[in-house]
């Protein structure tokens, strides 16, 4: 059995004679009881025995149950019948209480100022994927639109209309380009020739001749079919100076090795 | 007579007494150094390298006997176990604490810190663990000790040695026989 030593020996200085002589006398009886029962317990002292752990455990059982007998028996008692001396040990228990409650309470801020700083952490992430969250839904209704408007039977459709606007954008340009040629370069007409002999000459010489806008044509197409080898050969059919001026107006070059193939050139 | 007891002597007024039981002698003299300064209550460590202790009369009742276990050195854990044989068995009800060392080391095998787990759950004792390289864990390990003696040693009213044990006493993992994944 545990005897609770009085540490109030601090105290003792600031009391009055009596006060203290009262306390001795308080301590001296406590010394007394503490005597009686240390020499109970040298005598009851068994000789030592092997201990497995089992015992120990029994040991255990039977120390705490004696423990609990005395805590039910116990009676709160005052510490001492003077005032004085309650009242010096009271100040000197509410002063630690105090301090040891400041401990708690700076520790308790701690914790909560942590958790603090934790929880906008945590909420911080909280909005951040949120937003994450809303831009992904976003894009995927965005994508079922569409997916819903395009099927394909309207994309064919699309697909059509371009191309049907495409033939009659090309076939305006080609009316075009055929009114042009036709108001500035008109077709090579056999002039009404004066006599037989050069009408004969000049005859053999412009047989076959091809009009510019023929010619154009016969570039365009080759491009357009065989884009692998765009070259034309100038035969007879073409008239010199319309396959010069082409040559100097950039529409067309010559093939590299060969002077009489030409094909058609990006021009501006 | 070999054994220690706990009750053989009477107790010294707003005294305590403390026996720190460490094989390799490091940790004891610093927390020794530390513990010695507590006021109001007057602390005596007494250091020893393993029990049993040599006869001697003049020597006060030991109200806490720490066993400072360093976990990197299987010498100092078998020292404690063998010398756990020299304790009367009533040190066992709340007198006996265990402190360990190094528990972080990277060469400490997992199966002694498993096996010291095992021995002071078995005993009911509580099992602190300390960092001994800096003087702030050093005195960080000596307040524990400081808390734990108070009790044992009676300052503390209604609280015996006893019921604080039964707080702090080291319980076992439930997982403790799973092996760990390193």
């Amino acid at each position: 059995m545990e005897v609770e030593v009085e540490a109030d020996g601090g105290a003792a200085a600031r009391l009055s004679e009596a006060a203290q002589a009262e306390l001795l006398e308080l301590c001296e009886e406590q010394f007394t009881h503490l005597e009686k029962l240390q020499n109970e317990i040298i005598l009851c002292e068994s000789e030592f025995s092997e201990t497995p752990q089992d015992q120990q455990s029994v040991n255990r059982l039977i120390a705490t149950e004696a423990e609990l007998k005395q805590w039910l028996s116990v009676e709160p008692s005052l510490l001492a019948n003077n005032s004085e001396i309650l009242l010096q040990a009271g100040k000197e228990e509410l002063l630690k209480l105090c301090s040891e409650l400041e401990m708690v309470v700076s520790c308790c801020e701690a914790k909560r100022d942590k958790l603090k700083e934790t929880k906008e952490l945590e909420q911080k992430w909280l909005e951040e994927k949120k937003q994450v969250l809303k831009a992904a839904e976003n894009h995927i209704e965005r994508i079922k639109m569409e997916k819903e408007k395009l099927s394909e039977h309207n994309i064919l459709l699309d697909t059509k209309e371009k191309i049907q606007k495409m033939k009659a954008y090309q076939e305006q340009l080609m009316e075009c380009l055929g009114d042009v040629l036709e108001a500035h370069v008109p077709f090579l007409q056999n002039e009404s020739s004066s006599s037989k002999k050069k009408k004969n000459v000049e005859d053999e010489i412009s047989e076959d001749l091809i009009s510019l806008s023929e010619i154009l044509e016969v570039l365009m197409n080759r491009v357009l079919n065989t884009p692998h080898d765009p070259y034309v050969t100038i035969d007879h059919t073409f008239w010199p100076p319309y396959v010069e001026m082409l040559l100097r107006h950039g529409i067309a070059v010559r093939h590299q090795e060969n002077n009489f193939k030409i094909r058609l050139e990006m021009f501006f | 007579m070999s054994l220690l007891k706990p009750f053989s002597k009477l107790p010294g007024l707003n005294t305590a007494n403390i026996l720190l039981v460490e094989n390799q002698e490091q940790l004891q003299h610093m927390l020794a150094d530390v513990l010695v300064k507590e006021t109001p209550l007057t602390v005596t460590v007494r250091l020893a390298k393993s029990l049993p202790l040599p006869v001697d009369e003049s020597r006060p009742r030991i109200d806490l006997v720490v066993f400072i276990i360093n976990l990197t050195s299987e010498l100092s854990f078998q020292s404690a176990e063998d010398s756990l044989k020299y304790l009367d068995p009533g040190y066992f009800l709340g007198k006996v604490c265990f402190m360990v060392t190094n528990a972080r080391h990277a060469s400490v095998p997992t199966e002694r810190l498993d096996a010291l787990r095992r021995l002071a759950a078995s005993l009911h004792c509580p099992l602190l663990f300390a960092e001994d390289q800096t003087p702030e864990g050093v005195i960080g390990a000596a307040e524990r000790l400081l808390t734990i003696l108070k009790v044992s040693a009676g300052v503390v009213p209604m609280t015996t040695a006893l019921y604080l044990s039964n707080l702090t006493r080291c319980t076992l993992p439930p997982d403790i026989d799973q092996p760990s994944f390193d």
